[in-house]
């Protein structure tokens, strides 16, 4: 289901941007959960990497340098070959935490701007733990009156998209022992 | 700042006396604060994604009120009575004027196609509103509620910021990297000051001698000698720094992307703490008293209290989501 939504995102029309750096006027928020039948410590092992978005099903390779320090640098390669860069702001391995944005990407891959995103793994107790992955971000279109596929409205179903494909998927895995 | 100035006037032990007996002094004076206008009792949280405006009761720290305010609020200043708040909604392209006492939306003023800082004139009360698409400031007679006047700055301005005197008025043209100011008698730019990379917002001494600006791309904030007109030191903080507050001789400036408070002390400019708050702090505002800094948290949905002179969060409220409280919130 991601893949066909990344392949979706990637047949979006072109659309010749402004070069203005401003962006639109609201910036949006989306959070997305799951509970995993694994302690939080497993689950941090499997996803707290910077360096290494390979559970996530639309990532076909992550490159990267600098390791888990804040600065540090990664590259996403999409299946289909497209490109999201990134950059850890913070790394917090006893708190499970990591914040994270986008330096760059093409609002044809991902229809957002100025976007930051922290993930983190919460200990529930029981041998169980919630996986919750945040973002803040503004929409493809920098300016007013924005095509719908470029609106409020794209930017965060996409972003939920990405997420929810992502934590289902990472699910799936863990609990089946992969 | 009275009790700064004295400060750094007066040797260590002498200003040390002084300041014990202005803070004891003041302390005696607090009961009739709300009264006496001595330090200010509410707060207006304008929480863009719910579309509301929340009225914080600042000695409990609970959310009094909320209004509905539709087209993403953002911005905000209020009367120099404090009778009236003035807040932008960009989505609606309107400015927003709230009877404070009452709690109800009096008027909405179309003003240009994105509408985001704002600022009043301490004598007067013009009001004048940052247009983020239209790159200028608009200006609009408090009584009429009418626009009198548009004044072309540098790209998307988007703070705003008077001088105490109310002569000047500065705005931050994020996407120019300067700062406009504008003389208020003939609603001219006067000059335009080259500041850190996009500076979002801006703030003004009480003496009206410098101003500061967060720039949220050079992860630094410039300070600016306005009767110079020229930026005369940069100071490095936190990861896209968004607004700034002064009191006790600091500046409080939100660091969007890594969850601190930056603190810096004014006499040699330099960080002397991050303090950590709720995730994408924004709007941020001391009391008139230098007591409390009040920050909004933007993604956490919380309105925090800290402690000018312990340099601690002491309190926190919930407020609705995506408080943003750009500009001068506090009454």
């Amino acid at each position: 289901m991601l893949r066909s939504l990344t392949l979706g995102l990637l047949l979006m029309p072109l659309v010749i941007l402004s070069a203005a750096h401003a962006h639109g006027p609201t910036r949006q928020k989306v959070t997305e959960s799951v509970e995993i039948n694994l302690p939080a410590d497993k689950v941090w092992a499997a996803i707290g990497n910077f360096q290494d978005l390979n559970w996530h099903p639309a990532i076909e390779k992550t490159e990267g340098e600098g390791g888990n320090e804040p600065g540090a640098k990664r590259t996403l390669t999409l299946s289909g070959g497209a490109n999201i860069f990134e950059e850890l702001l913070k790394y917090d391995a006893d708190g499970r935490l990591m914040k994270y944005i986008i330096a760059k990407v093409d609002v044809k891959v991902l229809p957002v701007n100025n976007y930051s995103s922290i993930l983190r793994v919460e200990d529930l107790g029981d041998g169980k733990s919630k996986v919750v992955w945040k973002g803040a971000f503004y929409r493809g279109y920098m300016n007013n009156d924005p095509p719908e596929d470029l609106s409020d409205a794209a930017a965060v179903k996409a972003v939920t998209g990405v997420y929810r494909g992502g934590l289902e998927e990472l699910k799936k895995k863990l609990e089946a022992g992969g | 700042m009275p009790i700064a100035t004295a400060k750094s006037r007066l040797g260590g032990a002498v200003a040390a006396a002084a300041a014990a007996f202005i803070f004891a002094f003041l302390a005696m004076l607090a009961p009739l604060d709300a009264h006496a206008g001595l330090a200010e009792h509410e707060a207006l949280v304008t929480s863009q994604l719910a579309e509301k405006v929340a009225f914080v009761d600042l000695a409990t720290l609970k959310v009094s009120a909320e209004l509905s305010v539709p087209g993403k609020p953002a911005g905000i200043a209020l009367s120099p009575d404090r009778s009236r708040a003035y807040v932008t909604a960009p989505e609606a392209k309107e400015l927003v004027v709230i009877d404070t006492e009452n709690r109800t939306v009096l008027k909405r003023i179309a003003t240009g196609n994105g509408p985001l800082g704002v600022a009043v004139l301490p004598g007067d009360g013009r009001i004048f509103v940052a247009d983020w698409y239209d790159h200028r400031l608009t200006v609009i007679d408090p009584r009429s509620l009418k626009v009198i006047a548009r004044i072309a700055v540098g790209q998307s301005p988007s703070g705003v910021a008077v001088t105490p005197d109310g002569k000047r008025v500065l705005s931050a043209d994020r996407d120019s990297h300067q700062v406009s100011i504008i003389d208020t008698a003939s609603l001219r730019v006067i000059k335009t000051v080259p500041v850190g990379e996009r500076p979002f917002g801006v703030t003004i001494d009480a003496a009206g001698k410098r101003a500061y600006t967060a720039n949220v791309k050079s992860n630094d904030v410039s300070v600016i000698d306005i009767e110079l007109g020229e930026t005369i030191a940069a100071v490095k903080v936190g990861r896209r720094p968004y607004a700034v507050a002064l009191a006790q001789g600091r500046a409080f400036i939100t660091d969007q992307y890594v969850e601190t408070v930056s603190v810096i002390d004014l006499n040699d400019l330099k960080v002397i703490k991050k303090i950590s708050v709720g995730a994408y702090p924004e709007g941020i505002a001391a009391d008139k008293v230098g007591r409390f800094v009040y920050v909004a948290c933007w993604e956490d949905n919380t309105l925090e209290r800290i402690d000018a002179r312990s340099l601690t969060v002491t309190g926190r409220v919930d407020v609705p989501d995506g408080p943003r409280a750009f500009g001068d919130f506090l009454r």
